[in-house]
C-alpha cells in the first residue's frame, strides 16, 4: 500500500501529542477496491487515530471515455451510450441527451411525448433514490433496507422491460419523442405498483426515520451550509436538504413539467440526515407526479417524425434536467455534420464529489462512509 | 446418581464428546439458521440448493474453507498471524467446561464458574489484537484496535449486571449464602418453581445481552469487522482455515453468551418435564446399569429445554443483526462508559438496598417490581435523549412551491404549443 505522495498533503504529517510524544499520521488507501465506496472511487485518507485530517479522492478508475464516443456516434446512436454515464437513472440521462439534441434543432416533441419522459423520469428517479436511500443504510451497517429498496425497483425495472425491452440500459428516448407507445395495460399494471410502493414507503418511514442509531449516525454528519453548497455548485438532493430551492424542474422548468407543478422537497439540516429524508421524501413526491402525469396523458403521437441521421444546424446549446443526483447537463456543439462536435457531459456527482474533502476533515473514520453514502456518487458518472 | 469410578469416566467421556460436537456443530448450524432466518426477514430464499432446504450449505462452506490455499501476504508477523486464532479460539472451548446443560451434563466441580467464564471471555481480546497486529495491514489495525477497546470497554458492564443475579442467591439458594457456581444458581431458580431470574432481574438480562453483543462483535456492535469502513477488520488477511477458526469462535462465543444468560436468567435447564421426582415415580425399570432411566430421561428432556433457550436467544442475535444499523466508535465508547456502567451501578444498589430493607414475604415481589420499572425507564429516557438532541429536532420541511433564487418561468411565456399537433421540422443545414 504505497500511498501516492503527489496527492498527499506532506505539510503536517508529524505532529506531538499533549505529552509530547510525536505521533505519526497514518495514510490509509480507501479504495478503489473497498465495499462501501460505491464503484471504484479511491479516497486517500490521512488519519490522526481515527479522526480524519485530510482526504484527497483519485477518480479515474472506471473512465470509459463516454463523452468521446458521444463524439463518434450519431445523434441518434449517441443516446445509448448515456445510459451508461449515471447507469442508476438511464432515463433522465436520456432526456437530458435527447433534450439537448432537440434544442439544438428546435424541435418540440409532441405532448403525448413529453408526458410519457415525465412518467418515466420520475419512475426511475425513485428508482434512483431507492438504491442511494438502501445502499445508505448498508453502508451504516444495517443489511435488510437494501433488500426491500431493491425489491420495490424491480417492480418498475420490470415495466422498463415492458416499455423499451431492457431492464436497465432502456435505451428509450429518440430526438423529438419516445421509442414505443405505452403497451396495452401498462398504466394499470403502474397504477398496481404506485399502490404497493406507497405502502412501502410508510414501512421505510417507520423503521428508518425513527431509528435511534441511524439517528445518532446520521444528525450532525457533514454538514453543509447553503452557501457552501452553492460555492461549490452542489446541486440536487444535497443541495435541496441544506435549504437551496434549486430544482430545475421548478426553476427552469422543460418538458411536461411546464404544465406538472413540482413541490422541490426542502430540508434546512444540511446534515446527512437531511439528505436522506429529502430523498425519502422525493419519493413521495414523484408518486404524486407519475399520478398526476397519468391523469394527464394525452393522445396523439409519441415522436416527431425525424431522420435516423440527424443534421442539426450549427451552434452549440446547453440542456439541463433535474436528475436524480442534480443537474445532468449536456453541452453541445454541433458543426453541421452528423457527429456531435463535442459532447460535454455536466455531471451532478462529479460536480458534487467536490465538496467531499471538505465534509471529511475532522470527522472520524466511522463517518467517512456515512458521509460519502449521503452523497449518493454514481462512479460511472463522475469517471464517465 | 451413584458416584463409583466407573461412572466418572462415564461422565467425562460423555460430557467431552458432548461439547465438542456441539462447539463443532454450533457454528455450522448457525451458520445455516442465520442465512435462513435473515432471508425470512428480508424477503429473500436464502441457502436452498444443497440437501434439503439447504441445509448441507454450511457443511460444504467448512469442506470449502477446509480445502482453500492459505494465503498470507509477505508483511506478515509470521509467528503471531499463525498463533492469533488459536489464541482466539482456545477460551472458548474451554469455557464451556463451566456451562451446566443438566445436573448430569455438567463439570460440576466448579464453584466459581461465573470468574471463570468472565475471565475466559475477555482472553479473547488478545487474540483479536495478535491479529490485528500481525496481519501488518493498516485495516486490521484499526480493527484490532477498535476491538481491543470495545471489548474491555463491555467487560465491565456485563460484570456488573451479573452482580443482582448473584445477590438473589443469597436470599433463594439453598443454604442462604449467595453463590457464583452456575449449578446453585440454576438450582437458586428451582427453588420456588418457574422463579426465573428474567422475572427479579429483567434490567440485568437487557444489560448483559447488550454486552454479549458487544462482546461477541456482532451488530450493531460489529465495528471490529465493519464490512463497510474496515473491509474486514483485524480478519481482512485471514483467509482458508484460519479464518475458519475465528468465525468459529465467534459463534462460540454467541454459544455462550447465550448458554450463560439461560443460565442465570432463563432457569437454565429447567422446563416442562424437567422433573427428576417425577420420572423416578413414573420409571421404575434398571436395566442393571450405571444410571436409572429415570435419570437418562430426565437428562435428555433437561438438555434439551436448556439447547431450546439457547437457540432462541441466539436467534434473538439474529434478529436484532438484521435490524438495527451500527454505532460508531466513539458513540460505542460513550454507550459503555456514561450509560451502561452509571444504570448498572444503580441497578446493583437499588437491588442490595431492597433486598436487604424489604421484609421477608414481599422481597421478591417488591425487587422485581422496581426492577421492571427501572428498565421501562432506562428504555424511555435513553429514547428521549437521543431524540431529543438538539440535531434531533425536527425541521419544517416546505412543501410548497418557494421562488427563493427569484428566477421560476411564469406559465405564460414558457407553455407547452396547444394541441398534440406534431410541430414541423426544421430542414437539417447540410454538412460543411
Amino acid at each position: 500500500m504505497t500511498p501516492n505522495m503527489s496527492t498527499v498533503d506532506q505539510s503536517h504529517t508529524y505532529s506531538e501529542g499533549a505529552e509530547g510524544f510525536r505521533t505519526e499520521e497514518m495514510i490509509l488507501n480507501m479504495g478503489p477496491q473497498h465495499p462501501s465506496t460505491h464503484g471504484v472511487l479511491r479516497l486517500v485518507l490521512q488519519l490522526e487515530g481515527e479522526t480524519v485530517t485530510h482526504c484527497t479522492p483519485v477518480i479515474g478508475y472506471l473512465h470509459r471515455g463516454i463523452e468521446k464516443i458521444l463524439e463518434n456516434r450519431t445523434y441518434m446512436a449517441g443516446i445509448r451510450y448515456m445510459d451508461n454515464a449515471d447507469y442508476l437513472s438511464p432515463m433522465l440521462n436520456e432526456t437530458a441527451y435527447a433534450g439537448a439534441v432537440e434544442q439544438l434543432m428546435g424541435i418540440e416533441p409532441p405532448r403525448r411525448a413529453q408526458y410519457i419522459r415525465l412518467i418515466t423520469n420520475e419512475m426511475q428517479r425513485i428508482t434512483s433514490h431507492l438504491v442511494a436511500v438502501g445502499t445508505y443504510l448498508l453502508d451504516l451497517g444495517a443489511f435488510t433496507p437494501v433488500l426491500y429498496a431493491f425489491r420495490d425497483r424491480e417492480g418498475i425495472l420490470d415495466l422498463f422491460e415492458q416499455l423499451g425491452g431492457s431492464r436497465f440500459n432502456v435505451n428509450y428516448m429518440r430526438v423529438g419523442g419516445v421509442l414505443h407507445d405505452l403497451p396495452k395495460g401498462w398504466l394499470s399494471r403502474l397504477e398496481t405498483w404506485l399502490d404497493a410502493f406507497e405502502k412501502s414507503w410508510q414501512e421505510f418511514d417507520v423503521l428508518i426515520t425513527g431509528n435511534e442509531i441511524f439517528m445518532k449516525r446520521t444528525q450532525g454528519t457533514g454538514y453543509i451550509s447553503p452557501e457552501q453548497a452553492v460555492a461549490y455548485g452542489v446541486t440536487g438532493p444535497i443541495a435541496r436538504a441544506s435549504g437551496v430551492n434549486y430544482d430545475l424542474r421548478v426553476n427552469n422548468a422543460y418538458g411536461a413539467y411546464r404544465e406538472v407543478a413540482v413541490r422541490p422537497v426542502i430540508r434546512y439540516d444540511g446534515d446527512a440526515f437531511g439528505r436522506y429524508m429529502v430523498r425519502l421524501y422525493e419519493m413521495k413526491e414523484s408518486i404524486r407526479l407519475i399520478r398526476e402525469g397519468m391523469s394527464k396523458l394525452p393522445g396523439g403521437p409519441i415522436c416527431t417524425r425525424t431522420p435516423i441521421e440527424l443534421r442539426p444546424p450549427r451552434g452549440e446549446t446547453y440542456f439541463a434536467v433535474e436528475s436524480s443526483k442534480g443537474e445532468q447537463g449536456i453541452y453541445l456543439i454541433s458543426d453541421g455534420s452528423e457527429y456531435p462536435y463535442r459532447a460535454k457531459i455536466r455531471g451532478p456527482s462529479f460536480v458534487n464529489l467536490q465538496i467531499v474533502p471538505e465534509l471529511m476533515r475532522g470527522h472520524k473514520m466511522g463517518d467517512v462512509v456515512a458521509i460519502l453514502g449521503s452523497i449518493d456518487l454514481v462512479l460511472g458518472e463522475v469517471d464517465r | 446418581m451413584p458416584q463409583n469410578l466407573g461412572f466418572l469416566i462415564v461422565h467425562f467421556v460423555v460430557t467431552l464428546v458432548f461439547f465438542i460436537a456441539l462447539v463443532a456443530t454450533n457454528a455450522v448450524i448457525m451458520v445455516y439458521l442465520e442465512r435462513k432466518v435473515m432471508a425470512y426477514m428480508q424477503d429473500r430464499v436464502g441457502p436452498l440448493h444443497y440437501g434439503p432446504q439447504g441445509m448441507l450449505q454450511s457443511t460444504l462452506d467448512v469442506v470449502k474453507l477446509l480445502l482453500k490455499e492459505d494465503i498470507r501476504s509477505q508483511l506478515t508477523d509470521n509467528a503471531i498471524f499463525s498463533l492469533a486464532p488459536m489464541v482466539f479460539f482456545a477460551p472458548v472451548i474451554t469455557a464451556f467446561v463451566a456451562l451446566p446443560f443438566s445436573p448430569f451434563m455438567t463439570t460440576g466441580a466448579i464453584g466459581t464458574a461465573l470468574i471463570l467464564y468472565v475471565a475466559l471471555s475477555s482472553l479473547d481480546i488478545i487474540g483479536v489484537f495478535m491479529a490485528g497486529w500481525g496481519s501488518n495491514s493498516k485495516y486490521s489495525l484499526i480493527g484490532g484496535l477498535r476491538s481491543a477497546a470495545q471489548m474491555i470497554s463491555y467487560e465491565l458492564p456485563l460484570m456488573l449486571s451479573l452482580v443482582g443475579v448473584v445477590m438473589l442467591t443469597s436470599i433463594l439458594g439453598h443454604n442462604g449464602v449467595g453463590s457464583i457456581s452456575f449449578s446453585d444458581i440454576i438450582n437458586a431458580q428451582l427453588q420456588t418453581p418457574w422463579l426465573w431470574f428474567i422475572l427479579i432481574q429483567p434490567l440485568g438480562l437487557l444489560i448483559y445481552y447488550t454486552c454479549g453483543l458487544a462482546e461477541t462483535n456482532r451488530a450493531p456492535f460489529d465495528l471490529p469487522e465493519a464490512e463497510s469502513e474496515l473491509v474486514a477488520g483485524y480478519l481482512t488477511e485471514y483467509s482458508g482455515m484460519r479464518w475458519a477458526m475465528f468465525f468459529l469462535g465467534e459463534y462460540g462465543n454467541m454459544l455462550i453468551v447465550s448458554s450463560v444468560a439461560t443460565v442465570l436468567f432463563l432457569g437454565g435447564w429447567s422446563g416442562p418435564g424437567a422433573d427428576l421426582q417425577f420420572w423416578q415415580a413414573h420409571i421404575s425399570a434398571n436395566p442393571g446399569g450405571i444410571f436409572s432411566v429415570a435419570d437418562l430421561v430426565f437428562n435428555l428432556i433437561a438438555v434439551f429445554w436448556f439447547l431450546v433457550k439457547v437457540y432462541a436467544l441466539q436467534v434473538v442475535f439474529i434478529w436484532v443483526r438484521s435490524t438495527l444499523p451500527r454505532l460508531r466508535a466513539d458513540q460505542l465508547m460513550q454507550y459503555a462508559w456514561l450509560i451502561l456502567i452509571p444504570i448498572t451501578l444503580v441497578n446493583i444498589l437499588v437491588t442490595s438496598v431492597l433486598l436487604l430493607a424489604v421484609p421477608q414475604p414481599y422481597t421478591l415481589w417488591v425487587t422485581g417490581i422496581v426492577n421492571w420499572l427501572m428498565m421501562f425507564v432506562y428504555i424511555f429516557t435513553l429514547t428521549r435523549i437521543i431524540q431529543a438532541s438538539p440535531a434531533g429536532k425536527k425541521p419544517v420541511w416546505v412543501n410548497e412551491p418557494t421562488n427563493a433564487l427569484g428566477f421560476m418561468p411564469s406559465k405564460t411565456d414558457n407553455a407547452l404549443p396547444a394541441g398534440s399537433e406534431t410541430p414541423k421540422l426544421q430542414s437539417p443545414t447540410p454538412a460543411r
